[in-house]
């Protein structure tokens, strides 16, 4: 009684709207599975079968780039009075797409690509029309890889691309120091 | 002694019938028994119901319901048959506050493509071995987003390299010997012999 009073008043008397209730499930799964983990040669012949997928990345990739595409025709079109998120996102998702399956179909060099333009979507300020030339050149380049059917890494000329593209992107930002503290992530907002 | 994955159906719901068919083709090969697939949110949602699956892996991006509200649903539906099942949420997003969102959904585990056979292996021997509480609070259902314990906690990523990585392996066993020291001095503090009950108040140390 003493510390249901004590607690209560710890709250000024008020009811504890959002008092958090923890549950500990049962683990029926561990129950069913058991224990051991999966053996090597297992995992070796998943690995196997994922390495030898037959599936021909080329349309999936072409649909991506082609809406890639239309979100930067969509950035070009309304420089100054788009929705800059709406815009950016317009041009994020695609490229997500990209990076999430041209690795998964022997496309290494659109996985690293792709994901160093995510890299650069999110944290320009705005669409502007530097930004907009510089997804455009990404986009040239993910579109030549895919066409000159370059899978892995690339190897040499897959280095000397990324670091082109990089360049490309530092050059965007040292154009524009002011930007830097506009760049601070904000962790709370839903995107 | 190994897993006996024949015994569990997994559910894969994502809307790239390539990467759907990859996907259940990895868990057929690990023994999973029964392999599900859909191919957006809300069918999903549907075989869910149908099949109460113990494992779903879901794509976050998909039309017309994504990843995020379909875990939502699963958590907090009504009708979802097992609101605590575990739910590998899978995407190319891999910053920091994608992750924060996809955690607070109520997703269990995230999965960055592209991955390997290894990676997804790991998600699902996580969601096996070390299942998460789970919290009910006012406007949010899921596995307890908590683990922000100490200054250095390295994010939720941080478990995947944690044996491995020596500094963190370091750290991991600095805390443990500082833990034994506090419980020896304390047993110490209240005259307590090694394997007495802690039945004690904190104020007769010098915790507090």
């Amino acid at each position: 009684m003493q510390e249901e009073q004590e607690e209560n008043a710890l709250y000024f008397n008020q009811e504890r709207r959002r008092k958090a209730e923890f549950l500990t499930p049962i683990n029926t799964l561990k129950t069913k599975v058991g224990s051991g983990g999966l053996s090597e040669q297992i995992l070796d012949k998943a690995q196997a079968l994922l390495e030898n997928n037959a599936i021909d990345f080329q349309p999936l990739a072409d649909m991506y780039l082609n809406t890639l595409m239309k979100g930067i025709e969509r950035a070009r079109d309304t420089l100054e009075n788009g929705e800059n998120e709406a815009i950016i996102a317009s041009m994020l998702y695609p490229t997500m797409q990209l990076k999430a399956n041209g690795g998964m179909f022997h496309y290494q060099l659109v996985s690293m690509i792709a994901d160093k333009l995510i890299n650069f979507l999110e944290v320009i300020e705005k669409a502007d029309i530097d930004a907009v030339e510089i997804v455009l050149a990404f986009h040239t380049t993910l579109r030549a890889v895919v066409m000159g059917k370059i899978t892995g890494d690339g190897g040499q000329h897959g280095k000397e691309l990324m670091d082109a593209l990089d360049d490309a992107c530092r050059r965007y930002f040292e154009r524009r120091p002011d930007d830097k503290d506009l760049r601070e992530q904000d962790y709370s907002t839903e995107f | 002694m190994t897993y006996q994955f024949h015994r569990i159906s997994v559910l894969v719901v994502e809307d790239n019938l390539p990467m759907l068919d990859i996907t259940k083709s990895l868990l057929t090969t690990f023994g999973v028994g029964h392999v599900i697939g859909a191919q957006n949110g809300e069918s999903g949602f549907r075989r869910v119901r149908e099949e109460n699956p113990d494992i779903i892996i879901a794509d976050w991006m998909m039309k017309p319901m994504d990843g995020i509200s379909f875990t939502r649903v699963v958590r907090n539906d009504p009708l979802s048959p097992n609101p605590y099942v575990p739910i590998i949420l899978m995407t190319g997003f891999s910053e920091r506050r994608r992750v924060l969102q996809a955690r607070d959904s109520g997703v269990t585990e995230f999965l960055v493509k592209p991955f390997n056979a290894r990676d997804l292996y790991k998600r699902i021997t996580q969601v096996i071995e070390r299942p998460r509480q789970f919290v009910r609070s006012g406007d949010f259902f899921g596995p307890d987003r908590r683990r922000k314990a100490t200054e250095d906690y390295g994010g939720p990523l941080r478990r995947e390299d944690e044996l491995s990585d020596p500094k963190v392996l370091k750290h991991l066993q600095e805390q443990q010997s500082e833990a034994h020291a506090t419980l020896k001095r304390i047993r110490e503090q209240a005259g307590m012999e090694k394997g007495d009950r802690f039945d004690l108040d904190l104020k007769d140390t010098d915790l507090m």
